[in-house]
Order: C-alpha cells, then sequence, then structure tokens
C-alpha cells in the first residue's frame, strides 16, 4: 500500500497550487516510504526500494519492476512512484527530502539528468565506477555517460535519452527543391526562402520563454558554435565568451533580422511551439521526440506523412549539439544493501530491459546496440530513426548547484533576447554565475 | 462585512465584561483561570499553525539552511545584506508592488461602479448578482490558461477584436514583451477579483440607511450628490477594509504569473511570491529563500498598518 500513500501525497503536491502545502506533501510521501510496512517475500531475499518519477506506456514501471522480482530469487524490490516528470520541481524536492536523510531508502533511485552533479556533490550518489569499469561505459551514447560522471567519477547510470531535434516539412522542402539544412546559415535561407514565398507562415519555431527548456535551446547553439556556459572544470561561467555571444546573436537575429521566428517564441515553451508546426503554419521546428507521434496522428495534426527529424543544424565549423534530457539511475550513497542495489541496476540498463522499456513504455535507450534491434525496428521506427540525433547529445552545465545557475542562465539569455543587448546582457548573467559557483 | 467591524469595539467591551463578570464573583480558588482555559486552544491552534511558522521562517532566514549544499549555520543579519544588493530582490518587490497598487485601485473603481449598478433594483437583479461571482469562484490557474488564450499573440480574441476595429495593425505580443506581460497579468487578475470587491462594496451600501438618501431627495439633491454626500462618506470604512483585503492578497500574487509567464520575459514579471517559490523550492535554499519570504511579511505588515489607521481613523469619525 506504500505505494498508493506517496501517489496520493504526490497528487496533492501538484494540485494544490500552495506552496507551502508542497513542503509537507513532500515530508508525507518521505514518511510514507520510511513507515511503509515491509512485508517478508520469499525467506532470504534482500528487501531493497526503488524510487522514479511515473512514467507509462503500455505497461508502468511497476510491472517491469515484477518482471525482476519474478527473474530471480535474491533480491526483492518494491517501487515507490513519485510524481510525473512534468511535476520535476517536486520530484526533485521529495528525492532531495529523502536522501539528506541518510536513512538508505530508496536504495536505487531515478533523476533528472540535471540533477546528478547535485546528488554526486552531495554526496548522495554512489560513484559507480568499480561496478562499471571503463569498457562497459563505451555500450552508452558518450552523451548521457558525460552527464552520468561527476569530477570524472562515475556517480549515475544512463536509463533513457531524449534530446533536442530538428522537425521539418518533408513536402515543403522537395517542392522547393531544398536539402535538410546542416548549418544554421542553410537554415535561416531556407527557412526565409519558404517564408516568403507564402509556403509557411513561420519559418524555424523555437523556444525561449524564461524557463528551464530556453536553457536547452541555448546550450544547443552555443555548443554548435564549439562554445559553453560553464568552464571544463565547472568551477566558472564562460557565457560571456564571444563563442556563446555568437550564438545568442543568431537567435536573437531569428526573431529580429531574418524574421524567420514570430516575436511569440518568446513566451512559448514547447507545446505553443509544437501547436502551429503540426497545425501546417511552420516550415522547421525544434523541439523533443514527443512530437512526431502527435504530427502523424490525423486527429490533431495537418501534417500526418509530411515531417522529417534530423540533427540540429550547427555553426561552420561546428558539430551539431542536441540538449540531452532523460531520466538516468541513482545508487544511494547510504544504501545498506549494495550489491543487491548493484544487481537491480545492472538488470534494469541491460540490454533486454532497455528494449522492453523502448517497446512497452515508449522510452529511447541510451545503448545504440538496442537500435539494431529488428522488433524496434519494426514497432518503433521512429525512434530507429533518432539514434543519429542522440549520438550528439549534450549535457547542460554540470555543478553541483545547476538548480541555481539554470536560474541565472534563464533570466541572462531571456534579457539578451528580449533587449537585443546580447553582450551586456550575458556579461550579466557570467558575473551572476561566477558568484553562485563561488 | 461594515457589520461585524463596526461592532468590534462592542465585542471587545463584551469580552471585558466576562472577564469583569468572572472577578466580581464570590471568591473562589482561582477566579482568573475559566476564560483563560476557554482561550487556551484557540491559543495552542493559532499558535502551531500561525505563530510558530512565522516565528520558525525568521529563525531560518538567519540562517544559510540549504538542502544541496547542507550547510546550516547561523549566519545572523548576512542573508539580509545579501537581499539589500539583491538586484532580483528589487526588480520583483517593484513589480509586486506595482501590481498590488494596480490592480488594487483599478478592482475598487471598477468594483464600486459594479456594486452602485446591482443596488439598483431592475429586471433579472439576482440573478446578475449570481453571475458576477462567476470569475471569482474560478479556480486561478484554469484563469490563467483561459487569458492565456485570449491574449495569445497569434490566435488571441483580443488580438483579433483590436485589428478588426482598426486600433492595431500588426498582433502584439501580450506575454512575450516586457512592455505588455505585466499590464496583461494585471488585466486578468482585475477581471478575476472586480467581483470580489463588488461583493464586498455592495454589503457597505446595504447599510447605508435609507432614510438618508429619500432625505436628500426631499432636499431635491441629484443623484450625483447623493453618491459624493451620502453613499461615499458612508461607505469609506466599507471601502478601506475591502481595499487592504485586496492589497494584502493581490502582494502574493502566484498562479497567475506562474503559469502564464514564469516571470519572463527577461525577468519582466517576477513577482516576490514567484522568486521565494524558484528559491526555496527549486534550489532548495531554505534559509535565503526564508530572508525572502520574510522580506515579504515586513513589506505587507507595514501595508496592513498603513491601511489600519487610516480604517482607525474613519471608525474614530463614524462615532
Amino acid at each position: 500500500m506504500t505505494d498508493r500513500n506517496v501517489t496520493s501525497a504526490a497528487a496533492v503536491a501538484q494540485t494544490g497550487a500552495g506552496r507551502r502545502e508542497l513542503l509537507g506533501a513532500g515530508l508525507a510521501a518521505g514518511a510514507a516510504l520510511i513507515g511503509g510496512p515491509r512485508r517478508a517475500r520469499a525467506a532470504g531475499r534482500t528487501e531493497i526500494t526503488f524510487t522514479s518519477a511515473k512514467f507509462f506506456g503500455k505497461e508502468t514501471i511497476a510491472e517491469v519492476v515484477d518482471a525482476y522480482n519474478q527473474s530471480q530469487g535474491k533480491v526483492h524490490v518494491t517501487y515507490v512512484e513519485l510524481p510525473p516528470p512534468s511535476a520535476s520541481t517536486e520530484v526533485h524536492q521529495a528525492l532531495v527530502q529523502q536522501l539528506v536523510r541518510k536513512s538508505g531508502t530508496p536504495d536505487v533511485f531515478t533523476q533528472d539528468v540535471v540533477w546528478i552533479a547535485e546528488m554526486a556533490g552531495a554526496g548522495w550518489a554512489l560513484p559507480l565506477d568499480e561496478y562499471f569499469p571503463a569498457a562497459s561505459r563505451t555500450e552508452y551514447f558518450p552523451g548521457t555517460i558525460a552527464a552520468c560522471t561527476y569530477q570524472e567519477k562515475l556517480t549515475a547510470l544512463p536509463w533513457f535519452v531524449d534530446s533536442g531535434m530538428l522537425y521539418y516539412r518533408t513536402d515543403l522542402l522537395e517542392a522547393a527543391g531544398a536539402k535538410v539544412p546542416e548549418t544554421w546559415d542553410d537554415l535561416v535561407k531556407t527557412a526565409s526562402a519558404l517564408q516568403q514565398g507564402g509556403k509557411a507562415k513561420f519559418g524555424y519555431l523555437w523556444q525561449a520563454k524564461q524557463a528551464e527548456v530556453l536553457v536547452c535551446d541555448a546550450v544547443e547553439v552555443i555548443a554548435s558554435n564549439s562554445g559553453s556556459i560553464l568552464a571544463a572544470d565547472g568551477k566558472s561561467g564562460t557565457l560571456n565568451s564571444d563563442k556563446c555571444a555568437e550564438a545568442i546573436q543568431f537567435l536573437y537575429d531569428t526573431i529580429n533580422k531574418s524574421k524567420i521566428s514570430p516575436s511569440d517564441v518568446l513566451s512559448w515553451d514547447e507545446e505553443p511551439s509544437r501547436a502551429p508546426f503540426t497545425g501546417g503554419d511552420a516550415a522547421f521546428l525544434r523541439n523533443w521526440s514527443y512530437v512526431y507521434s502527435i504530427s502523424q496522428d490525423p486527429k490533431g495534426s495537418s501534417v500526418v506523412g509530411k515531417v522529417g527529424v534530423a540533427p540540429l543544424p550547427a555553426f561552420a565549423g561546428g558539430k551539431s549539439a542536441a540538449c540531452l534530457g532523460g531520466y538516468q539511475y541513482g545508487v544511494n550513497a547510504s544504501s545498506k544493501n549494495r550489491e543487491a542495489s548493484i544487481d537491480f541496476l545492472t538488470w534494469m540498463s541491460s540490454p533486454a530491459t532497455q528494449l522492453h522499456f523502448a517497446l512497452q513504455l515508449g522510452i529511447a535507450p541510451t545503448r545504440p546496440s538496442v537500435y539494431e534491434d529488428a522488433q524496434l525496428g519494426k514497432e518503433q521506427p521512429f525512434m530507429k530513426r533518432l539514434k543519429s540525433v542522440f549520438t550528439g547529445a549534450t549535457p547542460r552545465p554540470v555543478t553541483a548547484k545547476y538548480a541555481q545557475v539554470t536560474l541565472a542562465i534563464q533570466s541572462g539569455v531571456s534579457n539578451a533576447l528580449v533587449s537585443g543587448n546580447v553582450k551586456a546582457a550575458l556579461e550579466a548573467a557570467n558575473a551572476r554565475i561566477n558568484t553562485i559557483l563561488a | 462585512m461594515l457589520e461585524s467591524t463596526r461592532s468590534l469595539p462592542d465585542r471587545v467591551g463584551s469580552v471585558a465584561a466576562i472577564g469583569g463578570a468572572a472577578v466580581r464573583r464570590p471568591r473562589k480558588r482561582r477566579p482568573d483561570a475559566t476564560p483563560w482555559l476557554l482561550l487556551l486552544p484557540v491559543g495552542i491552534s493559532l499558535g502551531a499553525v500561525s505563530v510558530f511558522p512565522i516565528l520558525n521562517g525568521v529563525w531560518l532566514s538567519l540562517r544559510n539552511t540549504s538542502l544541496v549544499t547542507q550547510e546550516d549555520d547561523f549566519v545572523g543579519l548576512l542573508n539580509y545584506r545579501l537581499l539589500m544588493g539583491d538586484a532580483l530582490f528589487w526588480n520583483a518587490w517593484r513589480h509586486t508592488i506595482i501590481f498590488t497598487v494596480v490592480s488594487t485601485a483599478l478592482e475598487t473603481l471598477i468594483g464600486l461602479g459594479m456594486a452602485l449598478l446591482l443596488y439598483e433594483y431592475f429586471v433579472g437583479r439576482s440573478i446578475v448578482r449570481a453571475a458576477m461571482l462567476v470569475p471569482w469562484a474560478m479556480p486561478t490557474v484554469v484563469t490563467s490558461k483561459m487569458f492565456g488564450w485570449l491574449f495569445d499573440g497569434q490566435h488571441g480574441v483580443v488580438n483579433w477584436m483590436l485589428r478588426s476595429i482598426g486600433l492595431i495593425r500588426d498582433n502584439i505580443n501580450w506575454y512575450g514583451s516586457v512592455d505588455h506581460a505585466l499590464g496583461t497579468i494585471i488585466v486578468a487578475d482585475v477581471w478575476k477579483t472586480a467581483p470580489f470587491m463588488a461583493l464586498l462594496l455592495l454589503a457597505g451600501l446595504q447599510t447605508i440607511p435609507n432614510s438618508l438618501i429619500e432625505a436628500l431627495r426631499i432636499d431635491g439633491g441629484t443623484a450625483w450628490q447623493a453618491f459624493w454626500y451620502v453613499r461615499l462618506p458612508m461607505l469609506a470604512s466599507t471601502l478601506l477594509i475591502a481595499g487592504m483585503f485586496r492589497a494584502l492578497d493581490a502582494f502574493r500574487v502566484f498562479d497567475l504569473v506562474y503559469v502564464l509567464t514564469g516571470g519572463g520575459p527577461a525577468d519582466s514579471t517576477e513577482t516576490l511570491s514567484t522568486l521565494s517559490y524558484k528559491t526555496l523550492f527549486s534550489t532548495l535554499q531554505f534559509g535565503y529563500g526564508s530572508t525572502l519570504s520574510t522580506a515579504m511579511f515586513i513589506t505587507e505588515a507595514l501595508m496592513a498598518a498603513g491601511f489600519v489607521v487610516f480604517i482607525a481613523r474613519q471608525v474614530r469619525l463614524a462615532r
């Protein structure tokens, strides 16, 4: 029954718009976790708990966990569900409140890719290097391993991946005889031509609402210009560099110079930018993988069969970069059942389980080899095509203080895009980042 | 509303009378204990849900407590010193004050107009009175989503209307422009809360004796004079009390901003509540976040004190 308690507390946390109540609900969730009955199952099994944000498709995570429990006789996992990733703030809070207690519960957890450094920096996440040696890490997309590594230690294990990608209208490009753009210059040219020719109301749609998604869009342009937001050691900001300024200037120009993007993107996050594209009003769109299935649903889309997906363009001399999203596994450093936790983790991250997650929950594998599976190609042909996109996945700035740094980036980049005073706005944000990291 | 506040001194009097009666009773071992014992449950519950959290918040504001860095030390007034130099705080503070003043003023004026209209008799008045409250009864998140669509930059009805009547040529980007975002949020708040003001003021209007208006009519006074020399002065304390309620509530604006803009673009709609929420719950800096909340609390207390001074003067004048 533990599961249900937590879910209902979490539901309260989501619906109650109150702020202080959230804390209470989080505590209740934590209390349910600790106080929950631990029924003894088959004698001699090691009991561990696993907690994750809620994902579901044809199956639920609970069913996958049950499959593990039945597959062997040594370990029994109790699954505790947190709110869905759309309530990311509450998931984060519930997780931190449990880990900060160092009670060893939960033994294994899943975390948004941007929390990994924080969990590791606080000493809550067990370093996994000895269990997953360098050789076995090459089996994952390099971007996901980079995101799971903090101060040269592997502190998380990849679960699933999502990333930014370029959606385009195959019919429009074909009619114009244009190829899929590989550089931002090409994108601007093709988008302007289509827009001026009256083929599309908007050339290129992206997201600049002052929210996490703005950081993702910024990371993509900056990394595709060989720049970065933080220095390699993660101890100071480099947002004031020329590379960053050029990249953000490009975003500003899409609205104000080439005008391939409407100024409305300044208040748009994912869904508002998705709607005009699936409505047939836009030539190009930057978004996550969820858009594809909507675009192919005749009930809500007027572009069925006319949508292609490619890696995002890059600046001349740069490499395409896709902002890495997704949830990854972690092991509680205070866990009293390390061996059992690692056994469970190994099973969860195995190619077979990743394939199962892909087929039943629509969650994209972090192991490139899984994409070669024939059944995946048949049942999820779109996911198979994303392999090339995920290969370029780039983590957001890796720092234990990411939660503060991201707010500074959001504010700074939003300022730059609104005022057009790019250099000064980024300079100010960079100073703020340096204060946070100091 | 008006009646209950008017009778406040009387009630205080009657409480004193009860106390007095207890004292006057013939000698008993503990003559004063009973009223205090009766007050105890209220005292404890108020203390637990109201006084303790406030004191705890103030205590936290003097510490550098952060779940993420796991620091938890007493730092004295350091947080307050940081707050004074924090441009984001002052930015949010300014927006909150602007929002509070403008929305309260508009809501009071529009609410007063609505109350005066609904006070007059016309066919279907009771239905209109009930229907008037619909915006106020709606959850704010629903209101926010609705205004999100109304003021949508591309397909919003507001842009379409303004374009149709020729007031604008190009669509206005309501939520994506620093010049319009805060104003649009104020419009949404006024739509939602003006009916609440109207309700309070209507209650106030109904306590004004009709004989005064009749007397004025007999003297040949106009409708305007009835409003200006009779109703408005009689309504003054209700106006102040309603204004105080509204201002204190508006100061905590959260839902509209959170749903519509998230504080952007370029921090132009960041308010103290959204900033505190981000600091407390996204970054889990409980210490500094509490400093922000305490600063909010102090500002609100000052505002309330300002209103109370005026209300007290009104009450004195009325006697």
